[in-house]
């Protein structure tokens, strides 16, 4: 069983001006005429926004798809709410879709927050019996109730985002499709949204996540896709998530010949064997750095950083003086620098950045990122980043518990009692 | 769901135009209260806009027709006029609120997945719910004329679901074309002028001949409007051949709009 489907989906779109008026209609419906072209032949002003996608999301799965801007995400997301349909490929989603994608998108400002609760449900397809009974609910997850009767003109922007988000949380979906949705509203909502998605999914809700923010991707799915034009990458959320992140910087390709370049660096670990992942907290590795130099150059310094990979946190970063390395002003030629550090971090994706920096002009001269990647792989925590290396004891336990309550006594499963 | 893929048969697109309706019938009574809603809290004098354009209408084509050239229309012209007025008026501020429908839904249209045929429809309903307002005038006008309908008032659903159903289908038309071509705004203010004299509204279609009159006797909106005489005014059967070849006309217009509207209406979102 599955909840959405892509089977094999194209999408073309059309990139130029459109004939909207009609002043226009004749010389576009003359050139459509007279100039012939193969069926299934992209015209000069069409382009593949979509070319051959195929996934699936079973139900209580969740599919997290990220990709580069223009890489089709929202296209695909538009094909899964219905909104477009595939030129070519079938896509199928089974169920009632609830998207959270535009949540406040019908809202009329001259209407009350009440009305607009009503028509907004309405659009996403509520029964209006089903906004009956759920309007407190609606209002209070939003924490609006004083305000039901404003019109959502003096609504402030997040006020209005949280009544959007608010009505669609609770549609009852059997497919969660979302965009960015985390965006909106403060810290504490945005928890509460990422809980009631944990318990939509929990709830066997099949969810599909579109997201640039890669941590939630990691904080909620099981699977993702990385996503450009066609599939790059589909499987595990790590794996998938490694690779988009190498692409990302290949991609930016930062190889600039100047004064000093980077030829290459390596990351192992110290006994010389590559760092395979995934890496054990607390490991020590070892990245050398190689720098060809062109023409001599002083006052330079060199930037070590560390970033978690899934949102760009800076985890570490230190600048190494040429004083500091004992390397007076680099000569034309080669060299190489150690850095070594531990790995006292948490699970989670992280790479390194090595570049070297010009004092005088605060100009960054020459860079490597990223200058290597690893994955930690630890089951003790469930977020945070670093590895503080906590223990937890008990001491002082001297309370003459009731004998209801006692452990043995009452607490005890029941060993009559089917086995769930 | 059936699966989303480029070809399906007339029938398949039918059932699902109707289907779709009724699961967001919802959604359509929303809308539609939206807009009335909306027209109360800006207008000061809200519905009774509905009532006070076509009795000024009238007014004035009454003081044209009794006193400049009289004009014989079997009952008293204020009447003949007002009930041609209100039945017209339905029509043309129906489609005034389709056209435009989808292209100022945009942001909905291009965002969020409903049954695009809600926005032209609850535009007729707005539409109808004016005049349903405006109509207790003609009850009044009735009594003051003290023309009292017949048997025949009993024809009102049929003429009415004619009505309702040919200015859905234009509707659909009206809207869809908005969004290809923006300019059909423009032109609907001046072909819709241009048809309401081509239509029975202020004088009977018998009156004028050659080419002109034939234009306006082979014209839909004429027969049901003529209809709506014949049973209210009249007193006499309003089931005439060309009544009754304006029901067919428009039935089957709107069985192949609502198709064509389903079939195009996932490009809305690409162009809107």
């Amino acid at each position: 069983m599955r909840s959405v489907l892509f089977d094999h989906v194209w999408k073309k779109f059309y990139r130029g001006e459109r004939h909207d008026s009609l002043r226009d209609l004749i010389p576009g419906a003359l050139r459509t005429i007279t100039s012939r072209r193969a069926k299934g032949e992209l015209e000069s002003e069409e382009f593949w926004a979509l070319k051959d996608v195929s996934f699936e999301v079973k139900p209580g799965e969740a599919l997290g798809i990220i990709g580069p801007n223009g890489a089709g995400k929202s296209t695909a997301l538009k094909l899964l709410t219905r909104i477009l349909r595939p030129t070519r490929g079938q896509c199928q989603v089974a169920g009632r879709v609830g998207a959270l994608i535009e949540v406040a998108a019908g809202f009329h400002p001259e209407l009350t927050g009440r009305e607009n609760v009503y028509l907004q449900g309405a659009i996403m397809g509520m029964r209006r019996t089903e906004v009956v009974s759920k309007f407190d609910e609606i209002v209070a997850f939003a924490g609006l109730e004083d305000f039901v009767d404003m019109p959502v003109k003096r609504y402030s922007s997040g006020m209005n985002a949280r009544l959007g988000f608010s009505i669609a949380a609770h549609l009852n979906p059997d497919v969660l499709i979302i965009d960015e949705v985390l965006a909106v509203g403060d810290v504490e909502f945005q928890e509460r949204c990422l809980e009631r998605m944990r318990w939509f999914k929990r709830g066997g809700v099949a969810i599909v996540l579109v997201s640039h923010n890669l941590q939630s991707v990691v904080e909620l799915c099981d699977h993702a896709m990385f996503l450009n034009g066609r599939v790059c990458a589909i499987g595990a959320t790590s794996d998938v998530i490694g690779r988009y992140v190498r692409d990302a910087f290949a991609a930016s390709g930062e190889a600039r010949q100047g004064e000093i370049h980077i030829n290459s660096a390596e990351l192992r670990h110290l006994d010389g064997t590559p760092v395979a992942e995934p890496v054990e907290p607390r490991t020590t590795l070892r990245v050398t750095v190689e720098f060809g130099v062109v023409v001599e150059i002083s006052d330079v310094t060199f930037a070590f950083l560390l970033h978690r990979s899934t949102d760009q946190l800076t985890v570490y970063a230190r600048e190494f003086s040429a004083q500091e390395l004992q390397l007076a002003s680099p000569v034309p030629g080669r060299f190489s620098i150690q850095f070594q550090f531990q790995t006292n971090l948490t699970r989670g994706q992280y790479h390194l950045d090595v570049f070297v920096k010009h004092i005088p002009s605060q100009r960054c001269i020459a860079r490597l990122r990223p200058a290597g990647h690893f994955t930690i792989a630890e089951n003790r925590t469930w977020a945070g980043v670093a590895d503080l290396n906590v223990s937890a004891t008990v001491s002082g336990l001297s309370i003459d518990l009731p004998s209801a309550v006692r452990p043995d006594t009452t607490y005890l499963p029941d060993p009559a009692a089917p086995v769930k | 769901m059936r699966p989303l893929s480029a070809q399906s048969s007339f029938r398949e697109d039918l059932e699902e135009v109707v289907r779709e309706q009724w699961e967001y019938r919802d959604l359509l009574f929303q809308l539609t209260r939206r807009d009335l809603v909306l027209r109360y809290k800006q207008a000061v004098m809200g519905f009774a806009w509905a009532v006070l354009v076509p009795l000024t209408n009238t007014a004035v084509f009454s003081i044209l027709f009794t006193r400049i050239a009289p004009l014989d229309v079997g009952v008293p012209y204020p009447l003949f006029a007002f009930l041609g007025l209100l039945t017209w008026n339905f029509t043309a501020s129906a489609l005034r609120f389709s056209v435009i429908s989808l292209s100022s839904n945009a942001n909905l249209v291009t965002k969020v997945y409903c049954p695009r045929e809600v926005f032209p429809l609850s535009a007729v309903l707005v539409a109808l719910v004016d005049t349903l307002v405006a109509a207790t005038l003609l009850v009044v006008l009735m009594g003051y004329f003290r023309v009292w309908p017949g048997l025949a008032a009993l024809y009102l659903p049929v003429v009415v679901a004619v009505h309702i159903m040919f200015t859905i289908a234009v509707a659909l038309v009206l809207a869809m074309a908005n969004l290809f071509f923006r300019d059909v705004k423009y032109l609907f203010e001046v072909a819709i002028t241009l048809w309401m004299f081509s239509t029975s509204v202020l004088y009977p279609s018998n009156v004028i001949g050659g080419t002109a009159g034939l234009a306006i006797r082979m014209n839909p909106m004429t027969a049901i409007i003529d209809a709506y005489r014949d049973a209210l005014l009249l007193g006499r059967s309003p089931l005439t051949r060309d009544f009754a070849l304006a029901a067919a006309v428009s039935a089957l217009f709107l069985l192949f709009v609502a198709v064509l509207f389903h079939r195009v209406e996932f490009k809305f979102a690409e162009i809107a």
